[in-house]
């Protein structure tokens, strides 16, 4: 596969940033994921870092050179992601449990497959045109399908950053899946939190896109979004990947890589979750059983 | 629930003793078979298979492939042998009774009575517009002693629904599946995260809060299995109802009279602040037993209360 890849997480002009990225990428297949952590639930940041962490996890354990089935994998790494972050609020007896949106992206051969949850976006974009993008699960995005509000309500609804689907909340999350999208020459899959898509409008970027690689581009539209905001900028994060031709020298080809082996790159920082080994040994097995056994016994019949 | 994607035993193989007859129900964790031993004697047996991990394709041994897979085998392991540990502590007519456990396969089994009937949900599908008053008391006036000894033991089932519920041929209830109960005092057992079936889990279990969850919690399904009963449908999830209570009124959707009483007791099961339930299951099997007032027809009550249960049902 040969592409180029840009990732930043910025924190605007918060205290802390709550926006985990990561990539991940073997000869045949590459994994993209952004994760929002929720302000206003604890730790929002632990939900996205464990997000993030889990789907990568999840990918590097399962695509031995390709995933079997993207779409299954997607839903249910992203389950995954959610049962840690439950698991964690669990561990640690939470009050609330920490939540997040988050949005992931595989590539293999020559398709694109995306699922997300809550409104972390993807966009596809080809010749600067906005060709597919994921539906937000937000309560103004439902009001804009019914006609109820127009986007451009929308982008200054007070209710702009309710979400009915996140991981970490008390129902699994409801995972939105793609369809396969086969890739074009040139074609570029932008992964984005809210700080950066509210401020930056697709078509925006598309604009520089015929002109200049993602590279070039981005660092400026993060800028660019974060001036917009006027010094009330959210974190912001991007993950873009465009699809080069595949048989342009100039592009590295993850071919050249050794068997099974990734190259990753994420802001998360392996926090310390505290991480519990919840493994089941073979004594445990057998103590259990004669346990049991041993209970049947002992009430009469 | 995930479908099963895993080949069950097939009939005539001798497991550590039993021989399997046939598939009776798979689920979401388990397959179970009909099975009996050399005497002749009937059994449900329990295999612990969950259905989203492909580990029986062909053949009987189980197969994991990945570590992945390994972790959330073992997981649910450990939820199966809560089940067991639960069964095991108990004997009652009115719960199923659990005679044997033991691993073979790469698995775990677990030997039950078998009961000849159907369950809760079958009949409610076929019959309900036939469920009268007075068949609605006794299942549950029954049923309620089979709850007073599991929550006598310090347990709590967790998942009381139609489905889990199942009336013997000579019309006794038998609590089934106990794959959700936990034992409230055991620190373990609560990690586990408890799964719940919408419509029936009372709304503190969403949270799983394990210092709110209590035998209220269990009272909760059991208004909505009664609900269910009468209206054909579960009433409006618990946690939905914490945001915005949109439950339907039982009075509006029953089919055919029952008494202000029986709606009442229902509603009380149902509320969403459980300290305004029954708080324990006699509470709850008292108020079942309290005469039904004067317009419940009361020849219909004693015509149906001395018929054999298979009769009910026969037109």
């Amino acid at each position: 596969m040969r592409f180029t890849i840009f990732q930043e997480s910025r924190i605007g002009n918060r205290t802390g940033n709550e926006d985990r990225v990561g990539y991940s990428y073997s000869r045949e297949v590459l994994l993209m994921v952004v994760a929002d952590g929720m302000g206003g639930h604890l730790e929002g940041e632990v939900a996205a870092e464990l997000a993030v962490n889990e789907i990568t996890r999840r990918f590097q354990q399962e695509a031995r050179n390709r995933l079997r089935k993207p779409h299954e994998f997607l839903v249910s790494a992203i389950n995954s992601g959610h049962h840690a972050i439950v698991s964690y609020a669990v561990q640690k007896n939470l009050l609330e449990c920490p939540r997040t949106t988050c949005v992931a992206c595989v590539v293999q051969g020559g398709s694109a497959y995306w699922a997300h949850a809550g409104d972390s976006r993807l966009y596809v974009l080809r010749n600067g045109a906005l060709l597919a993008a994921t539906s937000d699960h937000s309560r103004v995005q439902q009001m804009i399908e019914t006609g109820a509000i127009t986007v451009e309500a929308a982008a200054r609804h007070p209710d702009r950053n309710k979400i009915f689907s996140c991981l970490g909340g008390v129902v699994p999350p409801q995972i939105a899946v793609s369809r396969e999208f086969p890739l074009a020459i040139g074609d570029t899959i932008v992964l984005s939190t809210d700080g950066f898509w509210s401020q930056i409008p697709a078509a925006l970027i598309g604009g520089m896109l015929r002109k200049q690689g993602v590279v070039e581009v981005f660092p400026g539209l993060l800028s660019e979004a974060q001036r917009r905001a006027a010094g009330e900028s959210d974190n912001l994060s991007v993950v873009a990947m465009t699809w080069e031709a595949q048989d342009d020298p100039h592009v590295a080809d993850t071919t050249n890589l050794d068997n099974e082996q990734f190259a990753t790159s994420s802001n998360t920082e392996q926090l310390d979750m505290g991480e519990e080994a919840d493994d089941v040994t073979e004594e445990d097995i057998e103590r259990a059983i004669a346990e049991i056994q041993d209970a049947i016994r002992k009430v009469p019949r | 629930m995930p479908h099963q994607a895993n080949q069950p035993l097939p009939a005539g193989y001798v497991l550590n003793g039993y021989r399997i007859e046939k598939p009776l129900s798979s689920g979401g964790f388990s397959i179970v078979y009909l099975a009996s031993d050399e005497s002749g004697t009937n059994f449900a047996i329990k295999e612990y298979l969950p259905a989203s991990l492909p580990l029986r394709t062909d053949g009987i041994e189980i197969k994991l492939g990945i570590d992945a897979d390994l972790s959330v085998f073992r997981h649910g392991l450990k939820c199966f042998f809560e089940e067991g540990r639960a069964l095991a502590m108990i004997t009652h007519p009115n719960v199923v009774r659990v005679e044997n456990f033991f691993r073979a396969n790469e698995t775990c089994y677990m030997v039950m009575q078998y009961v000849r009937g159907r369950t809760l949900q079958f009949h409610i599908q076929r019959h309900r517009h036939e469920f009268t008053e007075a068949f609605i008391r006794r299942i549950f006036i029954h049923l309620m002693n089979g709850l007073r000894e599991v929550h006598a033991n310090k347990l709590l089932h967790l998942d009381i629904k139609p489905a889990n519920i199942f009336i013997a041929m000579e019309g006794r209830p038998v609590l089934l599946d106990f794959g959700a109960a936990r034992i409230t005092l055991s620190e373990e057992a609560l990690k586990l995260k408890p799964m719940y079936t919408a419509g029936f889990a009372a709304p503190e279990h969403y949270r799983f809060d394990p210092a709110t969850l209590g035998p209220w919690s269990d009272i909760y399904s059991v208004g909505a299995t009664i609900y269910t009963c009468i209206a054909g449908t579960p009433p409006q999830a618990g946690d939905a109802r914490e945001q915005k209570d949109h439950i339907i009124p039982l009075r509006t959707l029953a089919r055919q009279a029952y008494s202000d009483n029986l709606y009442d007791i229902v509603d009380a099961c149902l509320s969403v602040d459980y300290l305004k339930r029954p708080q324990t299951a006699f509470d709850l099997q008292k108020l079942l037993m309290e005469e039904p007032p004067a317009e419940a027809k009361r020849p219909n009550f004693l015509e149906t209360i001395n018929k054999p249960f298979s009769k009910l049902f026969s037109r």
